[in-house]
């Protein structure tokens, strides 16, 4: 009776649509569970925006909603980049807080009331499940399989590589744009095999709508043409590449110009060039192929030759002219260290500095996508074996991203979904060979080789041999359900352990195994938020700019847009030079308060002392002559915080704020820094123009107030001496000529 | 109404009374009630200009500057004490944080005996310096009284000083001569700017310890205009300090002496017009200035007043209405001389610096005007007064505003800018142009089919 049903649910029409259902069921069950992978953090934590760069975000999006669309485009943002500001409205990719903020005013219409936090926090985790059902489409359009879909969209649902960037929490850019541009991709590839207009239009529009949410568009900016340009190399132009292309670059350009931080790049950025030029290629492709149809074949290749020629020498010749006169920009510091991972290191360490832009480490590779690393090169063999127009697309897009993903850790990202769509199609056939394909014994030509050769021995007579065993078959679908299992375990445990876990709220174990969270940035920003006037201004390293912004509300002299190198490196200044130099630039930019994260008491690698070679050099970048890294490091070159640290060190206002009153902790002489695993000197270092205003529980937030000038109009140091009740000495008398006083 | 009767407050209280901006409490500090007659008059001239003096032994235990960490008196006017030094609760500390609290100080030393120790190093402090063995006294061999110290030529006739510099108010001017007796003389610190000079001593003058003999070429502190013998220091909140080298001077005996120059007539000291002056400008009674109101707003009519965002470019309009204080009242205050009130417009540093025009007056302050137009440069500003001037209080009005960038539809549109006319012209070209190639291709399709039915 089962079986019999069974059989009427799975064939013919109604078969076809109990498909479709359980396929509809299976994407859901997938979403659900790309979901609620991303959850751990809040249900372990609460329901807050984590990391740095989200805090911004967040604070936009709230701008946005307070203030109104118009008054979000226009926003001049004073409250950081003091006293520059800084032209936020024009300066963002708005995508992302448009999104969340169209969200949160559909769920009002619907009388929902939900709170913006709670948006902004669940909107990574939502978009995921869109992603995976973007994944489905893309990968149904490279393969006749119906499984390749629905495996790419569960890989794509729980991978690690794409987990670490959209978990609950993690408010930022990407939480949308890898939806968007798995989406792009489909619709790209829709266009390109029915070489229409609609699709091409379609693409052109979700990729103004992913211009608008990451800078990461450039990725496809160059993909498509060089897509294009590959297809038209193998002699494949075709009106419908001709189509698609077209109507994706001359709208899409112009939907990427109405954003804009984007503004007038697509023709003036050199990232930007790629696409121009196949633009202009393809016009010349077509033209030829025109004239082809009108011409004898002898005339239209001294016509093509001499075409080819004029053109490319046309083209060079103005691209070069254009580069040397400036109107098209010269490439920028972030494309170079792309091919030089050297680059950022020597000439740019405002880039360099950032852990995500170092290049990722092999281990990386196995732990973000676990066994799908090892598919991936069959996924892309295979699709070689096809080589369609879209085949041809994956591989492009796999050797890029793999290139890129090896550059820069956090590529990882872009690299994720095409692993997904060549591992699904490399599982897909190895399952549908194994468990789809019957013996093919049924048939007649097979029964009658055999009975002509009947004599020969009975366990050849009737060969169950290769994937047609059930032994095989058993092996090969077992392993590789063995696999998956493995790979969820995988995904599950490498989410839970190593992307759930907030950076504003450090999780620790005591001895007797229950947790003990950390929670001295919140402290610290909350008592910034209460003891101080509204518009006090806080100096910290770029890192924590935002999330003073968001937290404590208050303004700051840099944060994470790091838009102005020289403002940076002025902060580097600060910190790294004696109190003598910095006092003049903390006046100078009104600071009232200074931050530092400190993470000696506690071990906490993370902290401004580590950070500190970077502002050193950042410093060292503008001012070369005022601050030397080399000062920094002991004459055997070694990096010392403690009695023979050098002076340069020991008389920074870094080193100074980080060791102000730390031994008073300890014993007499047993001071102990957990980070550098070192004794610190016995002395305090001695504060003159600042004062100690708050530090957090467990001293990772330290913050200092900066004195005013003196009101009697000494320096600072002789009048902390004399409040210590230290007299002062006479000027000792002078072997010049005495110095007059004139009014 | 309300206005009325303040002003009609102020005039009644300074018919009865005058008195200092800052309080009425003194403490004058000596030794004794035989130290105390020496200066009746003093006192009696300080009582009828309204203060509460009271008189305080620096040994005793009621001397306090502080009560409940609050200023105990307004005022302190330090005579110099017999003993060796100011004791407990005189302390260079608390002096500096009675300064510090906005607590005036009128100390004055003697160089009949050796100046103590902690004054001293109180007075080093403030960057302002007594010579190594405290005990100097002033000398002058051609400006000194004739009938008092033909031998010692240690009491000085000076005029009484002038303005400082051209741009600076005078307010120790005035005619006849003072006479100093045994002036313990000091320096200034050459680059200290919160100090300056009241009195400085003739060319001619030098000082030197009269008990050790003839001075050695090196032992002498200074000579000349660089051996002060007033000076004033401000602090920065604008608390007083002002340095009287000849504690004699102030005696009654002095107030109403007659002096002579070696080769001049007899005539009376001013030391008592001059003493008021000194008193009155320690106290605060003279040199105070008060920002009443800050105004900016764009130059438009009706624009609003104080908003804390401008745009590039706008034409800004800024006043400051400033009143000075003047033994008992409120009056305009006029720039002296060759000075400018100017306001700063800055962001890091000043992008614009510009004198500040008076434009109205009223009763009690002069309002003070500048009109300009906000650089093309957004960021967060400050309109800026600093104006720091000696014997003036401080006034530093520092205002933060934003200027932000031009808005997305603030700019011209494409067609009022004439320099556009050409890109607009082409674009419409290429759309009619494309519109009338549409139609011609659509209508010339019947052609072809007559002609390949003739073929």
């Amino acid at each position: 009776m089962a079986p019999s049903s069974l059989n009427v649910m799975l064939k013919g029409s109604s078969g076809r649509s109990t498909r479709g259902l359980l396929r509809v069921i299976i994407l859901c069950t997938i979403a659900a569970a790309a979901v609620s992978s991303r959850l751990f953090s809040v249900i372990r934590f609460e329901s807050i925006i984590h990391e740095f760069d989200p805090w911004f975000n967040f604070r936009a999006t709230k701008y946005l909603i307070e203030n109104g669309f118009y008054s979000f485009w226009d926003w001049f943002d004073d409250r950081t980049w003091h006293p520059l500001g800084r032209v936020t409205g024009g300066t963002l990719y708005p995508g992302l807080m448009v999104t969340s903020g169209v969200i949160y005013h559909i769920l009002r219409l619907l009388t929902i009331p939900v709170d913006i936090r709670n948006i902004c926090v669940l909107l990574a985790p939502g978009f995921s499940g869109l992603t995976a059902l973007a994944m489905y489409l893309l990968t149904s359009e490279m393969s006749t399989s119906p499984s390749a879909g629905l495996l790419a969209a569960a890989f794509m649902g729980i991978t690690p590589g794409y987990i670490s960037r959209s978990v609950a929490g993690s408010y930022d850019n990407e939480a949308i744009a890898i939806f968007l541009l798995v989406f792009t991709f489909y619709l790209w590839i829709k266009a390109v095999k029915n070489g229409s207009i609609m699709w091409g239009a379609l693409t052109a529009l979700f990729y103004g709508y992913m211009v608008s949410a990451w800078g990461g568009y450039v990725f496809i900016t160059n993909l498509i043409p060089l897509h294009v340009f590959v297809l038209l190399c193998m002699g494949r132009y075709s009106n419908r590449v001709y189509i698609s292309y077209t109507t994706w670059y001359a709208l899409g350009t112009l939907g990427s110009m109405q954003i804009p931080f984007v503004g007038f790049l697509p023709i003036r950025n050199s990232d930007h060039m790629s696409a121009l030029g196949v633009f202009g290629l393809i016009q010349l492709v077509a033209f030829a192929e025109f004239i082809r149809t009108y011409l004898p074949g002898k005339e239209f290749q001294k016509l093509l030759t001499s075409m080819i020629l004029l053109t490319v020498g046309l083209g060079f010749g103005g691209l070069v002219l254009l580069s040397v006169s400036g109107v098209i920009a010269p490439w920028s510091g972030r494309f170079y260290s792309l091919w030089d991972t050297g680059y950022a290191k020597i000439h740019i360490p405002i880039i360099a500095s950032v852990s995500e832009h170092q290049p990722t480490a092999w281990p990386a590779f196995f732990f973000d996508l676990n066994f799908l690393i090892w598919l991936f090169p069959a996924g892309v063999f295979m699709c070689f074996q096809k080589l369609k127009d879209e085949h041809v697309f994956v591989v492009i897009y796999a050797v890029l991203a793999s290139y890129f993903a090896g550059v820069m850790v956090r590529l990882m990202l872009t690299l994720t979904p095409i692993v997904c769509v060549a591992a699904a199609l490399a599982l897909s056939s190895i399952l549908d060979s194994f468990l789809v394909a019957s013996t093919p014994s049924s048939s007649s030509e097979a029964k009658e080789k055999p009975t002509a050769e009947d004599k020969s021995l009975r366990s050849t007579r009737k060969p169950v041999v290769g994937i047609y065993s059930f032994f095989s078959k058993s092996v090969v679908v077992g392993s590789v359900i063995v696999y998956l299992l493995l790979f969820v375990a995988h995904c599950t445990w490498v989410t839970s352990n190593a992307y759930s876990s907030p950076s504003v709220v450090l999780a620790s174990k005591l001895p007797d195994g229950s947790q003990y969270i950390i929670d001295d940035y919140r402290e610290a920003y909350y008592w910034l938020r209460q003891n101080t006037p509204d518009n006090a201004k806080i100096m910290a390293w770029w890192d924590y700019g935002y999330q003073i912004g968001g937290m404590a509300d208050r303004p700051t002299l840099v944060d994470n847009n790091t838009w102005n190198n020289t403002h940076i490196a002025t902060v580097g200044k600060a910190m790294s030079s004696r109190e003598e130099v910095s006092y003049p630039i903390l006046r100078q930019h009104d600071v009232d308060y200074v931050l530092v994260v400190f993470g000696g008491l506690l071990g906490y690698s993370g902290d401004d002392l580590n950070k500190f070679l970077w502002m050193v050099r950042i410093a060292e970048g503008i001012w070369p002559d005022e601050v030397k890294e080399r000062d920094f490091f002991t004459a055997r070159g070694e990096y010392r915080v403690d009695e023979e640290a050098t002076p340069a060190m020991k008389n920074s206002l870094m080193y100074k704020m980080s060791y102000h009153n730390f031994q008073s902790l300890f014993p007499p002489g047993q001071a102990m820094d957990r980070v550098r695993g070192t004794k610190v000197p016995k002395e305090s270092p001695q504060l003159n123009t600042l004062e100690e205003a708050f530090t957090s529980e467990n001293w990772i937030v330290r913050l200092y107030k900066v004195k005013d000038l003196d009101n009697l109009g000494r320096d600072h140091s002789s009048a902390v001496a004399f409040d210590k009740g230290l007299k002062r000495k006479r000027a000792t008398k002078h072997k010049g000529p005495r110095v007059l006083r004139t009014e | 109404m309300r206005w009325c009767l303040t002003l009609f407050i102020c005039c009644f209280l300074a018919a009865v009374n005058a008195l200092s901006s800052s309080g009425s409490r003194l403490l004058a500090v000596l030794e004794d009630t035989e130290q105390k007659d020496l200066y009746s008059t003093l006192w009696a001239d300080l009582e009828a200009r309204g203060y509460d003096v009271s008189f305080e032994s620096p040994k005793s235990d009621q001397l306090a500057l502080f009560k409940h960490g609050e200023r105990a008196y307004d005022h302190l006017l330090i005579l110099p004490p017999k003993s060796k030094g100011l004791g407990p609760s005189l302390t260079p500390k608390h002096i500096l944080d009675f300064m510090n609290k906005d607590g005036n100080i009128l100390l004055a030393l003697s160089g009949k005996s050796a100046t103590s120790s902690s004054i001293s190093s109180l007075l080093l402090e403030l960057d302002i310096h007594l010579s190594t063995d405290r005990s100097h006294v002033v000398v002058d061999h051609f400006n000194y009284d004739t009938l008092s110290a033909a031998e010692k030529h240690d009491v000085l006739v000076v005029q009484r000083p002038g303005p400082l510099r051209p741009d600076v108010k005078a307010f120790f001017d005035g005619e006849g001569v003072l006479a100093l007796p045994r002036v313990a003389p000091h320096t200034l610190g050459y680059d200290s700017v919160l100090l300056s000079p009241i009195l400085k001593s003739p060319a001619t003058a030098y000082s030197y310890n009269p008990k050790e003999g003839t001075p050695a070429p090196e032992d002498i502190l200074a000579t000349g205009s660089q051996l002060n013998l007033v000076s004033a220091m401000q602090a920065r909140n604008s608390a007083r300090f002002t340095v009287l080298g000849s504690v004699e001077a102030l005696e009654d005996q002095w107030f109403s002496a007659e002096v002579k120059t070696p080769n001049g007539k007899k005539t009376p000291t001013v030391n008592r017009e001059f003493a008021k002056q000194l008193t009155a400008w320690a106290f605060k009674e003279t040199g105070v200035l008060k920002v009443d109101k800050v105004e900016h707003r764009l130059a438009t009519e009706g624009a609003e007043l104080n908003p804390s965002i401008y745009r590039i470019k706008n034409e800004t309009v800024y006043n400051i209405e400033i009143s000075e204080y003047v033994y008992d009242k409120w009056v305009p205050f006029e720039v002296p001389g060759d000075d400018e009130l100017q306001l700063e417009f800055t962001m890091l540093s000043p992008f614009h610096r510009l004198n500040l025009q008076p434009i109205h007056r009223t009763d009690t302050s002069t309002v003070f005007s500048a009109q300009f137009v906000t650089p093309d440069q957004h960021g967060i500003f400050s309109f800026r007064v600093n104006y720091k001037r000696p014997f003036f209080t401080a006034i530093e009005e520092n205002h933060e505003v934003t200027v932000r960038h031009f808005a997305h539809d603030e700019y011209p549109r494409s067609w009022a800018i004439t320099g556009g006319w050409v890109w607009i012209a082409g674009l419409w070209s290429v759309i009619g142009g494309f519109l009338a190639f549409v139609v011609v291709w659509l209508y010339s399709a019947p052609v072809v089919d007559k002609l390949k039915k003739s073929q």
